[in-house]
């Protein structure tokens, strides 16, 4: 959307050069200068534009049509001061002249915007520049007056990413707790450690048990040694930015070591079974086999012995039958 | 105890299996997985990647360079007392590492500790099961090593879920625990005593013997190159898809389709190595020519379609090559002497592996993508299994209709009626 002239003001009961001018005064109340004339309204602008010239230019904006159910957000995350050029476009069956616009900053009514009209399609822009905090915020544009269309503008802050899930360490240990934002360069990191339910800032200089890292802007390390039960809870690291803050959690978890000692001492019993089960299960089958051997033996040996005794009766009666038969 | 003429071929000998299978798993699985220990490591000791992942470098290295000491060992006293003397330092080696306050003591714990305890195992076993099988030789060796595979899957959730619960040192502790499981693996590995055994001597002679046996060479030397271009995949694949812009979630699907047509790869030739007659070498050329082709063909497909069909082609192929290979070395040296060969192929076919990937990620760095990387890789591939075509009876189609006696045993035969001679003369 390229920057509209002002021609058209909100139709009302006021006359269009008295609105005009009244726009101007509050613009450069605002502003905190004097109003050089009554129609400065734009040049006024201009000039907050040139000032801020070498910030960047944000243009977001949101579509509306007279039938749209639910109110249109949109979030933009910004880190540093920049040029905002707000639009939002409504579509209509009825005459645009006719809508009632209206830009509000949360319940605040914001004047200074630009109003156009092209066919069915009513354009409304609203510019300023976010400086500091305070200029953060929600913006809003309402179209009509009975059936409210409302789109909105969420202004945040970049956010600043921890761990999700909870850090496990050993008693004695070191541990590092990081905190990062990925889009922007904080101007300060703070830690907090949690007595309760109140945030208690960490003391660098007292002990060398905490160290804060801060050599690089994006992120932020904490450095915790000698690392007892009582540093179990949470963490907060706070990033203070140029037009906000943001604050995140980091949860930390001191365990002692008979803690995974136990299941590895009941694995270890239970090898230690396995292997004799096994050991005693091959000497139960050998001694099993050589039983079966021995009886195997035995039997041959008997097998060669009733062998001996058949062949001795057998060959008495054989001579005996031979004598007879000789005879 | 008795001694046997012919393997048992089943019997105990599926004990045997249940106990390599586990021991691949315990061995190789907790290596594919180390990369959740190795996240947290990384973040944990604030060292560089590359210096991180040399801890499961030095592992695989002490693996398989020590595999000639425990197949020495295991000719000498049996793989039982071996693997289970493995088993333990295996262990004590995570178990050290889980009190570790510097890399260094990370190297030496893992790295050569449990590296080594890692060598007195796998060898002997693979060695032991080839022993106990030679009808369905390639069969139980395939079922064997499908353990690498399935412990991939189910690791890598287990020490993630183990390091969420107990963080890196808790997690150490508990997979030195698991890895005790070898020394119950190696209890399992009955002692069997074959009639060639005596008649091939000590781990010494064995040693001198093979060293001058000229298929066995050519053998190792094919494995070399093998090994050379089989690793590629693994490392890179995942960086090459990245390179054609593949989300990183669709990437790992698809090295998942690869580990799955890996393991049926495995099943199937091991099945496939039994029942079909003749020389098992021929079944590795088959397999070895097959991914050599499907590596080299990886750069031209562009298609997703067309990689997916790539990969289960280079998972099924390569899956299936490894079974064999470790099947045609009973059948070139014979079961007497298979300890000492493993061993010594396993240490020589590693300095393929150690070259393999780094030479790719040179051939990457210099031309750009990984186009000549994965042609080369299939090179390898290709040369080794022409290096195949010189062992014997691979091109004899006429004579062998069943396999080809163990070739151990002829020589041995000789051997036992020349020293009973001889004891009779005396």
């Amino acid at each position: 959307m390229r920057a509209l002239p002002c021609l058209l003001g909100p139709r009302g009961p006021l006359p269009l050069a008295l609105l005009c001018l009244l726009v101007a005064a509050r613009g450069s109340l605002a502003d905190g200068q004097p109003s050089a004339s009554p129609f400065t309204s734009l040049p006024t602008h201009g000039e907050m534009m040139t000032k801020y010239s070498n910030l960047s230019l944000e243009t977001p904006d949101i579509s509306l049509t007279e039938h749209s159910r639910v109110p249109v957000e949109k979030n933009i995350t910004l880190e540093r001061p920049s040029n905002i050029q707000l639009t939002c476009q409504f579509t209509t069956h009825k005459d645009v002249n006719s809508v009632n616009v209206t830009w509000k900053k949360g319940d605040e009514l914001l004047q200074n915007y630009l109003l156009n009209a092209t066919g069915n399609i009513l354009y409304a822009q609203y510019m300023f520049t976010i400086i500091n905090s305070e200029q953060m915020g929600s913006y809003s544009c309402l179209f009509g007056e009975e059936k409210e269309q409302r789109g909105t503008f969420h202004f945040k802050v970049p956010e600043i990413h921890g761990k999700n899930k909870p850090l496990v360490t050993y008693v004695r240990d070191t541990t590092v707790l990081i905190c990062k934002c990925q889009h922007c360069s904080p101007l300060n990191w703070t830690w907090y450690s949690s007595n309760g339910s109140i945030q208690v800032p960490i003391d660098v200089q007292m002990s060398d048990k905490y160290v804060i890292d801060g050599t690089s802007a994006t992120e932020t390390r904490l450095k915790i040694t000698q690392l007892s039960e009582g540093d179990q809870g949470s963490y907060w690291c706070r990033a203070a930015l140029r037009l906000g803050e943001r604050e995140e959690r980091v949860e930390l978890v001191v365990l002692s070591y008979l803690v995974p000692l136990k299941p590895f001492l009941g694995i270890v019993a239970e090898v230690v079974i396995l292997v004799a089960i096994i050991l005693f299960y091959e000497t139960y089958t050998q001694k099993k086999k050589k039983h079966i051997d021995d009886g195997k033996e035995f039997e041959q040996v008997e097998q060669l012995k009733s062998d001996d005794s058949n062949g001795v009766e057998n060959n008495a009666p054989r001579h005996r039958k031979n004598e007879s038969v000789s005879q | 105890m008795a001694r046997r003429a012919e393997p048992p071929d089943g019997g105990w000998g599926w004990m045997v299996v249940l106990s390599a299978f586990f021991q691949s798993a315990l061995v190789f699985g907790v290596l594919r997985s180390f990369g959740v220990f190795f996240v947290e490591l990384v973040a944990a000791f604030q060292e560089q990647a590359a210096r991180v992942s040399w801890i499961a470098s030095i592992g695989i290295a002490v693996q398989q360079f020590g595999s000639p000491v425990g197949s020495t060992l295991s000719t000498k006293y049996g793989p039982r007392p071996v693997v289970m003397a493995g088993g333990v330092l295996a262990a004590s080696g995570m178990l050290l590492a889980s009190f570790a306050t510097s890399l260094t003591h990370l190297y030496l714990s893992i790295g050569l500790l449990s590296g080594s305890g890692w060598a007195l195992t796998f060898t002997p076993t693979l060695a032991c099961l080839s022993r106990y099988f030679s009808r369905r030789r390639s069969l139980a060796t395939g079922l064997a090593l499908t353990g690498v595979g399935l412990s991939s899957f189910a690791f890598a959730p287990l020490f993630q879920w183990l390091v969420s619960r107990y963080a890196w040192r808790g997690g150490l502790l508990l997979v030195s625990a698991l890895s005790l499981h070898l020394v119950a693996c190696g209890a399992l590995l009955r002692p069997l005593s074959l009639t060639e055994d005596p008649a091939v001597g000590g781990p010494g002679a064995q040693l001198t013997s093979l060293l001058r046996h000229g298929p066995f060479l050519r053998y190792t030397l094919a494995l070399t190159l093998i090994n050379t271009g089989y690793f590629i995949p693994y490392v890179h694949l995942m960086a090459h898809l990245q390179d054609l812009d593949w989300e990183p979630l669709s990437a790992a699907f698809l090295l998942s389709v690869v580990a799955i047509s890996d393991l049926v790869g495995r099943v199937a030739s091991g099945w496939l190595g039994d029942t079909v007659p003749g020389p098992v070498a021929r079944l590795l050329m088959l397999w070895t020519t097959l991914t050599g082709v499907s590596l080299a063909l990886f750069p031209v497909a562009r298609t997703p379609t067309a990689l997916m069909v790539l990969a289960v082609a280079y998972g099924f192929t390569s899956g299936a090559l490894t079974p064999v290979a470790f099947s045609v070395l009973p059948e070139l040296v014979g079961t007497g002497r298979i300890y000492c060969g493993l061993g010594m192929v396993q240490m020589v076919e590693s300095i393929g592996g150690l070259l393999g990937a780094p030479l790719s990620g040179y051939l990457r760095d210099r031309t750009g993508d990984y186009t000549a990387s994965f042609v080369v890789a299939g090179a390898f591939l290709l040369v080794g299994s022409g290096i195949l075509l010189t062992l014997p009876h691979v091109f004899c189609f006429s004579a062998s209709a069943s396999k080809p006696q163990d070739s151990g045993t002829e020589a041995v035969h000789t051997k036992v009626s020349l020293t009973r001679k001889g004891l009779q003369e005396d």
